[in-house]
């Protein structure tokens, strides 16, 4: 009997002391235990991050991007071949164009095939492109020791470029076909340096349009002069008596013509200083000019070039043997 | 009827105890639960905006076969979310038309300090290293130009980009700049630009702020990709990596040994110099700076190729280096340098229009 009792007795008094530590545990909830203070950080960081997310979709919406959808499409054809400074000099170009919308770039090597540096960078900088190749023939290459200005650089290249834009240009339909109609095609070199100014300027092309151009031609600026609206003669200090005495980053043509002109071409044996008429003379005469950049007296863009490094260290290592690893890309 | 009864006690025992373990649990890992999940669908939407605004890009372009994007890797957002990582790095610079992106409570503020002086190409180089930083986040651009009074040229510059800039300037002295004798009283170009922009940090904040900064000395020549900013906003002391085209060498880097730390540089000229690096090679914390407000670049007395180690010994030893850019494997910075115009053309009295700004 008293077993039993005792048995009891313990039941319930286990029983009771559940109860009592279920009661307990309910209140705990009830005044939010500490471990709160572990996850408070990670609050604060959460409500960081909100904060932050709240405000990039606030920025996406008011940014250009959504209302810059219909604008004319700017084509821009750059040659580029490898030389030490290849990929900095496309980096930091790449910067430049990240900021245009509806730029659509034309990568050209002078290369017999593409290259794997041109064709990393160009799948990461995020920009849309065209990655094309044509290589130089011999005998009109540059060689090692020659004045960059004996022959013209480039002209085969942008050749492939307005083959790649003709042909696109006939198998395009519809819609395409219509955006098309307004885009503009732009020769920009890789060592040159470009506003975001320039672009601006240079979408709204019915035929050719023209800007000075800084540091070239032995002088601060070349530009077109212009009178009335017109252009009438260019104001430069090197054979003014071209046809068209202007630089390549100076001027851009609506793609419209250069569909509807299909023997416009750069030739590639045309003297010093000359590539540019080469091409121009059979597009556009010097009335139908359209002046831009506040009638042609601002400077947006520059031809600047940049110095070849000096690498006597590396060819004296590259001789012993020791020279820097070449699986580093440069 | 014990039986019952015996049923009866062990559910009277059993069931306060499952509901207290329950109910314990519960309260414990719900909030924790939630918080990851949060997390993961927070830091997924901010991954997710770029790849909405490639997309939408794609959509516009419309060219159908050549037209190629990367978003990048996909980022597992486990790695920010898991207990002991700090949330950080979740901006990434891949959206584009923005400029400049967007203030961020949670990365740290880039201090780029570039001095700068008048010639024909400094608005172009101006211009396109302007073009550059309108990528990056938290970027704060310390111009500082060697010349008696700020300019028009760079005043005008620098407000329509829209970056984040402060514009100082101080003028070196016209002997220390021309002259070369073997006394050498030349100061090295930029130093005493530099020198003040340092001075400007350490007078605008004090060690107590909670403002995370990372000071870089960029030159106005120089290219810089866009990675090389992200690579150097996780410094806590200083940061180094390789420097293409400097020392004569396709690039200079410092050494690393297979534990991650540098224990010397690998370079031509003079590899015994306590810091063989290039200006463009290094970054240093701003705590660092402001805790050592002693710390300058030494204006004359310094070896060529000394100038860097002049203010690095101060702060730093070579042990407390942290290599980035994959272990000092990638080259992220390229020290080019612009042709000086030949201005043959224009003559003694000046061909071209002297009010057009170039």
């Amino acid at each position: 009997m008293r077993m039993r009792l005792k048995l009891k007795t313990v039941f319930v008094l286990y029983f009771m002391v559940s109860l009592l530590g279920l009661i307990y545990a309910l209140m705990q909830l009830g005044q939010r235990c500490d471990c709160r203070d572990h996850a408070k950080s990670k609050d604060q960081q959460i409500s960081q991050l909100r904060g932050e997310l709240q405000k990039l979709q606030e920025h996406i919406k008011t940014s250009q991007l959504s209302k810059k959808t219909d604008v004319p499409r700017i084509y821009v054809i750059t040659p580029t071949y490898a030389r030490l400074v290849q990929k900095a000099e496309l980096t930091r170009l790449s910067h430049t164009f990240l900021h245009v919308p509806q730029l659509h770039w034309i990568v050209v090597e002078d290369a017999p095939q593409p290259t794997p540096l041109v064709t990393d960078f160009l799948a990461a900088s995020g920009l849309t492109y065209t990655h094309l190749y044509k290589l130089t023939p011999k005998d009109r290459k540059l060689q090692e020791g020659d004045p960059s200005w004996l022959k013209p650089r480039g002209a085969e290249q942008r050749n492939e470029g307005l083959h790649w834009l003709r042909e696109m240009g006939a198998a395009a339909k519809g819609k395409e076909a219509a955006a098309l109609e307004e885009a503009v095609v732009y020769f920009a070199d890789d060592d040159n340096t470009y506003s975001l100014q320039l672009f601006e300027e240079m979408r709204y092309t019915y035929r050719v349009s023209v800007w000075p151009v800084g540091l070239v031609g032995g002088m601060k600026f070349e530009r077109p002069v212009v009178e009335d609206g017109k252009v009438v003669r260019f104001h430069t200090g090197w054979r003014p008596n071209r046809p068209f005495p202007i630089d390549m980053a100076g001027f851009a043509v609506s793609l419209r013509l250069i569909l509807t002109n299909p023997q416009a071409r750069f030739d590639g044996d045309a003297q010093m200083g000359f590539l540019e008429s080469s091409f121009l003379q059979h597009l556009v005469t010097m009335d139908d000019l359209e002046p831009k950049a506040d009638l042609c007296t601002k400077v947006l863009v520059w031809h600047t070039r940049t110095e070849k490094p000096k690498m006597k260290r590396e060819d004296a290592l590259q001789k012993q043997g020791l020279g820097s690893d070449p699986d580093v890309e440069v | 009827m014990p039986k019952r009864r015996d049923i009866l006690a062990i559910v009277l025992i059993v069931l306060p105890w499952t509901l207290l373990i329950t109910v314990w649990h519960q309260s414990a890992i719900a909030p924790l639960l939630a918080i990851r999940k949060v997390c993961h669908h927070l830091v997924k939407e901010i991954l997710i905006i770029p790849e909405r605004l490639t997309i939408h890009r794609q959509r516009l372009a419309d060219d159908g076969t050549e037209t190629r994007h990367d978003t990048g890797p996909a980022t597992d957002s486990k790695e920010y979310c898991s207990q002991d990582k700090d949330i950080v790095e979740v901006v990434r610079t891949e959206y584009v038309y923005t400029r400049p992106p967007p203030w961020s409570d949670v990365l740290s503020t880039i201090h780029v300090i570039t001095p700068t002086y008048s010639r024909p190409v400094q608005k172009a180089e101006l211009t396109r290293l302007a073009n550059t930083f309108l990528h990056v986040p938290n970027l704060h651009w310390i111009l500082v130009e060697d010349s008696q009074r700020r300019t028009p040229l760079v005043t005008r510059l620098l407000r329509e980009t829209g970056l984040n800039y402060t514009h100082l300037n101080v003028e070196t002295p016209r002997n220390y700049k021309l002259r070369g004798d073997t006394r050498d009283p030349r100061i090295p170009r930029g130093t005493m630009q530099r020198n003040l922009a340092l001075r400007w940090l350490r007078e605008t904040f004090n060690s107590n702020s909670s403002q995370a900064g990372i000071v870089y000395f960029a030159d106005d020549d120089n290219t810089y990709s866009l990675e090389l900013f992200e690579e150097m906003r996780s410094t806590r002391k200083v940061s180094v990596w390789p420097v293409a085209f400097v020392g004569g060498l396709r690039y200079e880097s410092p050494k690393v040994n297979a534990a991650g730390k540098v224990y010397g540089w690998k370079t031509v000229f003079d590899p015994h110099r306590p810091f063989a690096i290039d200006m463009a090679g290094f970054a240093i914390n701003l705590r660092l700076i402001l805790f050592k407000p002693q710390a300058y670049f030494k204006l004359r007395g310094v070896k060529g190729g000394y100038q860097e180690s002049s203010l690095l010994r101060e702060l730093v030893t070579l042990n407390d280096l942290e290599p980035k850019a994959a272990n000092c494997t990638k080259i992220l910075v390229w020290h080019t340098r612009t042709e000086k115009p030949v201005l043959v053309n224009e003559g003694k009295k000046g061909f071209t229009d002297p009010n057009v700004e170039i």
